[in-house]
């Protein structure tokens, strides 16, 4: 059976070479979506372990505080705690490249006489030098050489509104303790870091090494209850987890997008898996006859298609890597932005991966072939030889698929109504049976469709009406295109919702005339800020009529009860202001007068993100974790909040001075006088202040970047719903292949009848016309239901974000002209095929 | 007079002039079909084509409508020489003046009755209401005018007959050419679906070229002409036809 194995498969690929091809290719483009979005994830959270390896590698415990920095009194504390063997402080800031937009720098000061190992490359570095040498800093080699740094070279980096200027005294190879530490990070003194950026008596993290046979989880629990609660000590897998958990979210969806494609791709091989058993069912039948056993047939169907699996997933590999390296910057930036982690500096294969591409492209491949390969296999030989044929099966059981495809989502529905609304995941699995329903209710409607047509020539009629007939090679390319035009149009929906109601309300909240940031503040609150004098010039302008000032940092939800703690942002604003009395459009059941409320009460507003999450609502209280312990913030209200994470508050800069101690103005908002020419002040203000390091966007500006992000956040979205649609093309182009060739007796009959050549490409268009309405007909009302879960389920449960609906009928229609005109395209081909049917090939077969 | 039957009527629907075929066997070699074959075909006659299999008659029938064309002499339809035309041309040729019958009927399963007789004119684009009194007028002459909805699988095999004459009618074809057309039928449905034919045919005025096994069916033709190893030459002159077809 083996031997015949290789010569019949040898002989089915000359035959059918570009069925084989399309269904290898069906393959690869599905093991290459899940595999790019795989990498990225993967990558993604190496990055941040492998920063905090090169980082804090030979630590077992870091001390973390709750607020952006802590006194560094602590360390002394640490260090005189039994059980500990060393321990060094750490401060560290992103600061900003002066010489380079968007240029970071992860900046950590050290302390160079604790027992830190630093790679240097090259010679170690004497610490007196480090110490000595005003600006002394350590690069690593790959960002000195993307800078055209060597060591001698200075340059400026900026914290706040403070510039510093900096020069390189060492390279410090990283990538030695991990490779996949971000380049980006460099090292200096930390009496030099806090002076030098204005930072005396802080630091962010003590690193701790234990004594050796020390227990780590209670010497966890000794440090903490030593240094209080307003810090945390955790172990580097407690940092790495919660940096998953960050991500947890945006992964998961992003997988799920993927996986979509996948789907097609399954669909694809399952139809084209049929088509060829329909063509060979006389050779199975023969090998039957000839004593080949239920188990072998089987076993040859299966080792074909894994086969083909397997080329697909050897082509997927190489794509799905390239897909990911051509995505990543964008996927980084994205991850950077909202979520403030490190940056993917590179991509690695790992084992792992090349492993799930493989078992997806062969394991997929057997999935989609393993109905028809068991229908065909269970088949007595006498029925194997005699002229039913499977198209008949398919035809008979429409009418039992639809049934089973009402009847699925209406279970689905009532069980998310009783049981399944609680459940965080409950929302994948009504996308995951909308899916399933849409090839379920196909085959009866294509049937119906095509059998009410009138034939009154020989064009689209006639080609609608051989659809119906072909259902095992019509419904299945039309399902899948279904599937992938739900996808599209469904996200498509979602994202036009998301984008119209993020517009909107950055028109409500975005109010103020000009908008003045630190160069290196990235909407993460870092420590620097705006200097007192700094903020003089700024609000003495004379056209200024009012000054919002934001204090912003990343703080910690606290649960008495549970210990659970929530990472979120937290904002403190000019609440009394008079102008700002629409920035945070709130969701009903406000208290009255919220903004008066918010200051009288010392109380905050709740991002709608975060209060759906912790189930804390107006009228409650959120525990917030302060420097001097966990706080009770009673709710004024919930406001309308899209940022990514765990959420947000805000509250009155007094209510933040009072509970988290005084901190810099981390960016100022100014309302102007009206009538004032914005761009003159913005010129006044830049020549007033011409080298410091601030960004001053106008309002137009900040809106328009804000809807920037949020485009390249859903860039990637946008390859995977590309790439899902490619898989559904590639279907319909190898459905009309199999039909080109199933109804080559008839195209014959009809070249035999006068029928020109140009009449069948006409026809074959016109099947693949017909099947693209088709699947986007019936694509678009799954499309439609699809954006509700996104919108109204989905996105609740995994971002909490209300997004109005809205349709931008334009860009529907655009897409609906490229997945009619994709299918045209994929048509060409079968159709130039059919073209060249003879009419003499009619008695060498029958209809 | 030998291998040139050449009928006495003036004007030829269908004249081969000394056609030869020939195909490439697997080692190379040409394969000779037919030998410089000559005949002419009159309007109005009933012709019939005797051989055993593999003597060449499908051949033929191939290269008079167009469908093939030989590697020597001329086939002309109506007086046009289907040798300076090209693909495209004979077909268009095809459509507009040759009927074809078929020994499996050759239906589309996926339409009815109606549609199946309807397909010549909806290749070649003519309008429905132009077509649809002929459909309705052909099927009610061959005893099918109430199974016009019908789908052809319901139909029996010389039920299926009769639509694809119909067919092969519908657009008043100056040449049919049917190619064993009782081939697949019991001996009563074939007599009564010949007869059918052979007075459509004269109804509408063609000319009818078939090629047949049966002693009774080739009887009812005007002229009976035998092929032998690609040699055409009249029937009376050699011998008897060959052995009905046991199917």
């Amino acid at each position: 059976m083996r031997r015949y194995f290789t010569t019949a498969m040898t002989a089915h690929l000359r035959a059918g070479g570009s069925l084989y091809l399309l269904t290898v290719l069906g393959v690869a483009l599905g093991v290459a979506a899940v595999l790019s979005i795989q990498i990225i994830n993967r990558n993604a959270i190496a990055a941040f372990a492998g920063s905090v390896k090169a980082v804090s590698g030979e630590a077992d415990l870091s001390v973390l505080g709750y607020t952006p920095s802590f006194p560094e009194d602590l360390y002394p504390r640490v260090l005189s705690t039994p059980g500990v063997q060393a321990a060094w402080p750490l401060w560290r800031a992103a600061v900003a490249l002066s010489s380079h937009d968007d240029g970071m720098l992860d900046l950590i000061g050290v302390d160079f006489f604790t027992p830190v190992d630093i790679p240097w490359q090259g010679e170690p570095t004497d610490p007196a030098v480090a110490l000595s040498q005003p600006g002394w800093v350590a690069l690593t080699p790959r960002l000195a050489e993307q800078m055209g740094w060597r060591v001698g070279d200075a340059f400026t980096v900026s914290l706040g509104s403070r510039l510093v200027r900096l020069t390189v005294g060492a390279l410090v190879d990283f990538h030695a303790l991990n490779p996949l530490a971000s380049p980006k990070l460099a090292v200096m003194d930390i009496a030099q870091a806090q002076s030098l950026f204005g930072d005396a008596g802080a630091i962010h993290q003590i690193d701790v090494q234990l004594a050796d046979g020390a227990d780590t989880d209670a010497m966890r629990t000794r440090l903490q209850d030593r240094l209080g609660p307003g810090v945390r000590v955790v172990t580097p897998e407690q940092r790495q987890a919660q940096a998953k958990g960050l991500l947890a979210a945006f992964q998961l969806n992003l997988t799920a997008l993927s996986l979509i494609s996948l789907f097609v791709g399954v669909f694809l091989v399952y139809s084209s898996t049929q088509a060829a058993l329909v063509r060979r069912r006389e050779e199975l039948g023969l090998l039957r006859s000839l004593g080949a056993t239920r188990r072998q047939v089987f076993a040859l169907i299966i080792a074909e298609v894994g086969l083909l699996g397997g080329l697909g997933a050897a082509l997927g590999l190489p794509l799905g890597y390239g897909v990911a390296q051509a995505n990543v910057r964008v996927v980084s930036a994205t991850l950077s932005n909202l979520y403030l982690l490190e940056e993917i500096a590179r991509l690695e294969m790992t084992t792992w991966l090349y492993a799930l591409g493989i078992v997806i492209g062969v394991g997929g491949a057997v999935v989609g072939a393993l109905l028809p390969a068991l229908d065909v296999a269970r088949r007595d030989t006498r029925s194997l030889l005699s002229a039913f044929t499977l198209h008949e099966t398919v035809g008979s059981l429409a009418p039992r698929l639809f049934a089973l495809g009402v009847a699925l989502p209406l279970t689905a529905a009532a069980w998310y109504g009783l049981f399944g609304r609680h459940w965080q995941h409950a929302g994948f699995v009504l996308a995951v049976v909308l899916l399933l329903t849409l090839p379920l209710l196909t085959p009866l409607l294509v049937r119906e469709l095509c059998a009410g047509v009138r034939v009154r020539g020989f064009g689209l009629g006639y080609s609608l009406k051989g659809l119906g007939v072909r259902l095992q090679t019509t419904s299945v390319a039309v399902a899948s295109l279904a599937v992938a035009v739900s996808m599209l149009i469904g996200i498509t929906l979602m994202i036009g919702s998301f984008r119209q109601t993020l517009s909107v309300w950055v028109g409500t909240s975005i109010q103020a005339d000009v908008y003045i940031a630190p160069a290196s503040w990235r909407g993460t609150g870092s420590d620097g800020g705006l200097e007192p004098h700094v903020m003089a010039t700024v609000t003495g302008h004379p056209a200024v009529q009012a000054v919002d000032r934001l204090r912003r940092f990343h703080g910690y939800t606290g649960d008495r009860q549970t210990g659970t703690v929530r990472r979120i942002m937290v904002s403190g604003v000019e609440m009394g202001l008079r102008q700002g009395l629409s920035r945070f459009p709130f969701l009903p059941g406000a208290l009255p007068d919220p903004y008066e409320a918010v200051r009288e009460r010392r109380g905050l507003f709740i991002g709608e993100t975060l209060a759906r999450k912790t189930g804390v609502w107006v009228g409650d209280a959120l525990p917030l974790r302060t420097p001097t312990g966990v706080q009770d913030f009673p709710i004024v209200a919930v406001y309308y909040d899209y940022s990514a994470g765990d959420g947000a508050v805000a509250m009155d800069l007094r209510t933040m001075e009072r509970a988290f101690g005084p901190g810099p103005v981390s960016s100022t908002a100014l309302y102007l006088r009206p009538g004032t020419d914005v761009a003159a002040v913005v010129a006044d203000l830049q020549a007033a202040l011409p080298d410091a390091p601030l960004e001053m966007r106008s309002n137009r500006r900040l809106r328009t970047e804000v809807l920037a992000v949020f485009d390249q956040t859903f860039a990637i979205t946008r390859l995977l719903q590309f790439m899902s649609l490619l898989i559904a093309v590639c279907g319909i182009a190898l459905m009309l292949l199999v039909l080109a060739r199933e109804q080559a007796p008839e195209l014959a009959l009809c070249r035999s009848l006068g029928a020109r050549g140009r009449q069948l490409f006409g026809v074959f268009v016109g099947k693949g016309l017909s099947m693209g309405v088709m699947g986007l007909a019936l694509g678009s009302v799954g499309g439609v239901l699809l954006a509700g879960l996104l919108i109204y389920v989905i996105n609740r449960a995994y971002f909490g974000w209300t997004i109005q609906p809205y349709v931008d009928w334009g860009l529907i229609a655009q897409q609906a002209a490229t997945i009619l005109g994709a299918a045209v395209l994929a048509s060409l081909y079968p159709a130039f095929r059919a073209r060249q049917t003879s009419a003499a090939a009619l008695s060498r077969d029958d209809l | 007079m030998e291998n040139k039957p050449v009928s006495d009527n003036a004007t030829a629907v269908l004249a081969f002039d000394a056609v030869s075929k020939a195909y490439a066997a697997p080692n190379g070699e040409p394969r000779h079909v037919l030998h410089d074959v000559s005949f002419e075909a009159p309007a109005g006659r009933r012709i019939a084509i005797v051989g055993r299999s593999g003597s060449g008659k499908s051949t033929l029938l191939h290269l008079a409508a167009g469908i093939d064309v030989p590697t020597g002499g001329d086939v002309r339809v109506m007086g046009r020489s289907l040798a300076a035309m090209s693909e495209s041309e004979r077909t268009v040729l095809r459509r507009d003046l040759v009927g074809l019958v078929f020994q499996f009927f050759y239906l589309m399963p996926h339409l009815s009755v109606r549609d199946n007789v309807a397909l010549p004119a909806l290749i070649a684009g003519d309008r429905p209401r132009h077509f649809e009194p002929r459909v309705a007028q052909l099927l009610d002459r061959v005893g099918l005018g109430d199974r016009a909805n019908e789908r052809v699988q319901k139909l029996s095999g010389g039920e299926m007959q009769r639509v694809a004459i119909c067919r092969a009618l519908m657009r008043r074809p100056h040449l049919l050419l049917a190619d064993e057309p009782t081939g697949n039928l019991d001996d009563e449905n074939g007599r009564r679906v010949m007869e059918l034919m052979l007075s459509l045919v004269a109804e509408e005025g063609g000319t009818l070229i078939f090629v047949t096994h049966s002693r009774e069916v080739s009887g009812l033709a005007d002229e009976v002409w035998r092929l032998h190893s690609g040699v055409l030459s009249p029937y009376a002159e050699v011998e008897a036809p060959t052995a009905p077809n046991p199917s």
